[in-house]
């Protein structure tokens, strides 16, 4: 769906109040756990539906559990071995996370990093550095986007999956530079990325981690976007954060991310957004204006994203109130083209359309089918149970659970049958 | 003979028999599958209902757990109910209704068959009667048709209480039935075809568990053999090589067998499971005689012992015999095998592995797992994995002990290089001395390692050889190479004799397997999380496999070539379950 070609950006970003004319309903609140969070249970759409969007909202961005906590204890949990060079379990935990945080948002941003700041095991072989490097996306996932580039110039994991590893005064490597000018500049001059490469220069990833050998550092005058100095890689970073094109670029990922992948927003429609996340690079508040809006309660943003894999198969288990295997389940979304922590290329998954094929259409109705089957994914599933606990038929309340729409009364199919039908549904590809 | 005169002389005959019973399985039919009989239900179920012994199991989680549910809650007012008016409480009340033995037999399309012999038969009667007025007072009380209905079968009534369960009692014997039409077919087969414990092969059975035994399992392996898995699984030659070596003769046994039982015996605190077959014993020209003792008084070796041993195998093994006759033993497997022998070739500086190494080894092969302990000053891994290793002794030692230093140093070397091309530390081989012995001992450096008290998995391993006198110890770490040869030092003031005729001797203690899974239950539980879903419930479980180690004070496991035998210990009355936090 295109966008009104005349949005005013202020009514377009101001708060939604729900009226008459634009009322909260159920297909809101799904909407809403759907962007923000990895899907909904029953009982969290009936809140949500009693409380309003914007007291859900204030739930979604701050929420009243202790996060710290639980993240601290997940932290633990995935610790691998010093010596773990796949990434599978990590993976895995990080799904388990995804499905049990208190704060599905700060999850849901992390993976957005991931996918903007792509790190790849295949390459960094190091299950402890990217456990390293998820930890600090989350931990600036929904703060400072100038600490989160900042600690990402100083990754090993980001490091290893520029291809490097060393970066010797006689041979810079170039990767990590191209990536920082690239992803966040759209386009980068290749002197620009030659002379940033020399910024990076000294450091090194050995047995114990990232290194910086001063000896082997390019202390030389570089001349980089139009400045000139001794700089080092944090330097670079904080160039790159003084283009303006920068805050745009995170702001329009962040758009197709939270509101619509369907249209190309207009640039003035951004522009007060814009102008205040180049200010502070404050992404919660960013990411509080886009959730709490009108535009985001619109029909112009209302599934006009494709779920990726990930969005698709948590969805369903979020509404089934259950624990799950994750590692078979990472391994079934990497089939869907969605491996976590290994995505395609260092700009990540190009996502919207990109997910569904013939073959990826065909590989998600399958993992919905083994998922609501049980599978190796869930142990003791039974659907109609959920459904009775609700007190809702089995039939309706998968296609309100999942989709919140009513279906046509009449013949009512078992309840494996009817999740399996609402979750091949197109609508269910959206998110 | 028509119908209901053959089922009428069926239910003359179990009625008559009924008075002075020998057998529960006479009232099951001769075409069984497999048969489960109870000679003494008293002395399998009397320790299980002793008043200490319900209140500890009704503190395990999974039973509390299924207590919590309103179905049990229901099924425990039914006993409530049934124990006032039998005027005995539930296990007394089952003692007397099971006391002169049950049976239960399988058949064909998954049929089974139930009989149970009361000590009490006006209690039995009484237990009838009072089930039957409840089915018919819930039907009248909701407003529903009686489930209950009866059938006149010959001269007896069968009844049925609902859809799944259809019984008749004649004299103090009750036979039950899921349905009606199985029970009638029962009594009809039966009738014709004559009675379980009549049959040939049954007799020979309870004959072979001997007149001790308190029950017994019976498999009809003429019958399972016709199920194409089974036969297929036990076709010579069917097999891997592991499971071949292991359990050497046990599948040829099998498949040569027309009868398999499992006498059961109960000791004080104990059982005893005895397995015998009407096979005829392998013979030296079977593929599985390199299992077989070449002499009357040769067998498996008594099991070494260590400290902190959780476990021990001795094997009588002839590993030159073995793979000699792989052709025969596991030829699926055969050229799968071409890169093992390509490795050994090249560890072996290009010995042929069959003639030159293996006829090296004498048939005796001694396993061992004991737990670790850890110096704190040198580090403790973060899972704490068991140390295990295998004893073999030599024919030729001083022939055989450089070449197996020099294959061991290239395995240690080799794994070495492998892992130096992933930029990854190495092994360190040293040369200790024990005991005035030098062996080799291959360590990681823990120079790299950041926190010597969560050390990764590798540390666990410390890959050890020794050769003391024609001995060949190969351990995971050089603490179990150690005691081990300490073991051996013991058992050469003290010689041992073969236990004759058996070939295998498994050991284990389940305090010591409860220790390591108690150590490293944080990780399982977690795993249990990534690849099974419900920590909470998996915990429970991980905990019930613990609680049931605790619970077995040690196991012994005996084979022959035609017999093998398990032994269990129980620390009786079981232990209070510990609770534990997940993970």
């Amino acid at each position: 769906m295109a966008l009104p070609s005349a949005l005013d950006p202020q009514q377009a970003w101001a708060r939604f109040e729900p009226d008459a004319r634009q009322p909260w309903t159920l297909a809101l609140a799904g909407h809403l756990y759907r962007r923000a969070a990895f899907g909904a249970s029953w009982p969290q759409l009936q809140r949500a539906l009693a409380e309003g969007p914007q007291k859900t909202l204030d739930g979604l961005l701050r929420p009243a559990a202790d996060v710290a906590a639980f993240n601290r204890q997940l932290d633990e949990y995935e610790t691998p071995p010093g010596d773990d060079r796949s990434a599978t379990e990590l993976r895995a935990w990080w799904l388990q996370r995804m499905l049990r945080t208190p704060h599905p948002l700060l999850e849901k941003l992390t993976l957005f990093w991931h996918g903007h700041c792509a790190a790849d095991n295949a390459k960094a072989e190091s299950a402890p550095a990217m456990q390293h490097y998820l930890q600090g996306l989350r931990r600036h996932a929904l703060g400072d986007f100038r600490a989160l580039l900042a600690g990402l110039v100083r990754e090993a994991a980001m490091f290893a999956s520029h291809q490097a590893k060393a970066n010797r005064k006689i041979q810079p490597s170039p990767g990590l530079a191209r990536w920082l000018l690239e992803a966040h500049l759209e386009t980068a001059a290749e002197p620009d990325v030659r002379e940033a490469a020399r910024a990076f220069t000294g450091w090194f990833i050995y047995a114990d981690g990232l290194r910086y050998i001063e000896r082997e550092h390019d202390a030389g005058s570089k001349q980089v976007l139009g400045r000139t100095g001794n700089f080092d890689g944090d330097d670079i970073a904080r160039l790159v954060l003084e283009q303006p094109a920068t805050a745009a670029t995170v702001v329009r990922k962040l758009y197709r991310w939270l509101i619509s992948e369907s249209a190309e927003p207009e640039a003035a429609l951004l522009a007060p957004l814009v102008m205040a996340y180049a200010k502070n690079y404050d992404t919660f508040a960013l990411v509080e204006t886009m959730l709490r809006s009108n535009l985001f309660f619109s029909p112009s943003a209302v599934r006009q994203r494709v779920k990726s894999p990930v969005e698709y198969a948590l969805g369903l288990v979020q509404g089934l109130e259950l624990s799950i295997a994750t590692q078979p389940l990472g391994d079934a979304l990497a089939g869907l083209g969605q491996s976590l922590l290994h995505p395609p290329t260092v700009k990540g998954w190009s996502g919207g359309r990109n997910w569904l094929n013939p073959a990826t259409v065909a590989g998600r109705l399958r993992l919905a089918d083994a998922l609501l089957r049980g599978g190796p994914y869930i142990e003791n599933l039974n659907l109609a149970a959920i459904a009775q606990k609700h007190g809702q038929p089995a039939a309706s309340f998968f296609a309100k659970l999942y989709l919140q729409d009513e279906t046509t009364p009449g013949h009512e199919p078992d309840a494996r049958r009817a999740a399996y039908a609402t979750a091949a549904q197109p609508e269910f590809q959206l998110a | 003979m028509s119908k209901n005169m053959l089922l009428g002389l069926c239910l003359a005959l179990l009625a008559g028999r009924a008075a002075a019973a020998e057998s529960a399985a006479q009232a099951l039919p001769a075409q069984a599958i497999a048969a489960l009989e109870i000679f003494q239900p008293r002395a399998v179920l009397g320790p299980l209902l002793e008043k200490e012994t319900r209140a500890t199991l009704a503190l395990a989680p999974a039973l509390q757990r299924a207590t919590a549910k309103p179905e049990f809650q229901q099924f425990q007012v039914l006993v409530q109910f049934l124990e006032t008016q039998l005027g005995a409480d539930w296990p007394t009340a089952l003692q007397k209704l099971t006391g002169g033995g049950v049976a239960l037999g399988l058949y064909p399309q998954q049929r089974t068959v139930f009989v149970a012999e009361a000590e009490d038969e006006t209690m039995l009667r009484q237990l009838h009667t009072l089930l039957w007025n409840c089915a018919q007072n819930q039907a009248a009380l909701a407003g529903k048709p009686s489930p209950a209905t009866s059938r006149q079968l010959g001269n007896a009534t069968a009844y049925s209480l609902g859809k799944n369960e259809a019984h008749v009692i004649a004299g103090r014997r009750l036979l039950w039935a899921k349905n009606l039409e199985t029970l009638e077919s029962a009594l009809q087969s039966t009738a014709q075809g004559g009675n379980l414990a009549a049959a040939a092969d049954y007799q020979a059975a309870r004959r072979a568990v001997g007149p001790g035994a308190a029950g017994m399992l019976y498999l009809n392996m003429r019958a399972l053999k016709l199920a194409p898995g089974i036969a297929k699984a036990l076709q010579p030659g069917g097999g891997n090589p592991l499971g071949a070596l292991l359990f050497a003769g046990l599948g040829e046994t099998a498949g040569a067998a027309n009868w398999i039982a499992i006498g059961l015996h109960v000791k004080p605190h104990g059982l005893a499971l005895q397995l015998s077959s009407d096979a005829a014993p392998a013979g030296t020209n079977s593929p599985a005689a390199f299992a077989l003792p070449a002499t009357p008084a040769a067998g498996a070796l008594p099991n070494l012992t260590v400290p902190r041993q959780i476990a021990a195998l001795s094997l009588y093994r002839d590993l030159h015999r073995f793979y000699a006759a792989k052709d025969q033993l596991f030829p699926e497997r055969t050229s799968g095998l071409i890169f093992f022998e390509n490795m050994m070739g090249i560890f072996f500086s290009g010995r042929d592995l069959t003639d030159d190494v293996l006829a090296q080894a004498q048939p005796h092969l001694r396993f061992v797992a004991a737990q670790q302990q850890f110096d704190p000053a040198g580090g403790t891994p973060v899972y704490q994995l068991p140390a295990f290793a295998v004893v073999l002794q030599l024919r030729h030692p001083e022939q055989f002990r450089e070449t197996m230093e020099e294959a061991w140093q290239k395995a240690v070397g080799m794994a070495s290089f492998t892992r130096g091309q992933r930029a990854e530390p190495g092994f360190i081989i040293d040369r200790p001395v024990h005991n005035g012995i030098p062996f080799s001992v291959a360590r990681f450096s823990t120079g790299y390692a950041k926190d010597l008290t969560k050390l990764d998995v590798r540390y666990n391993f410390r890959p050890a050889l020794a050769m003391p006198g024609n001995y060949l110890i190969l351990s995971s770490t050089d603490g179990l190479a150690r005691d081990l040869m300490d073991a051996l030092a013991h058992e050469g003031q003290q010689p041992v004799a073969p236990r004759a005729q058996l070939h295998g001797v498994l050991e284990l203690e389940g305090g010591k397997v409860a220790a390591a899974l108690r150590a490293n239950r944080g990780f399982m539980v977690k795993q249990n999380m990534l690849k099974g879903g419900e920590a909470k419930d998996n915990g429970a479980q991980i905990d019930g496999l613990i609680g049931l180690a605790d619970f077995i004070r040690s196991a012994r496991l005996t084979t022959g070539p035609q017999q093998a035998q398990l032994d269990l210990d129980f620390n009786w009355p079981p232990a209070a379950p510990r609770v534990a936090q997940t993970p």
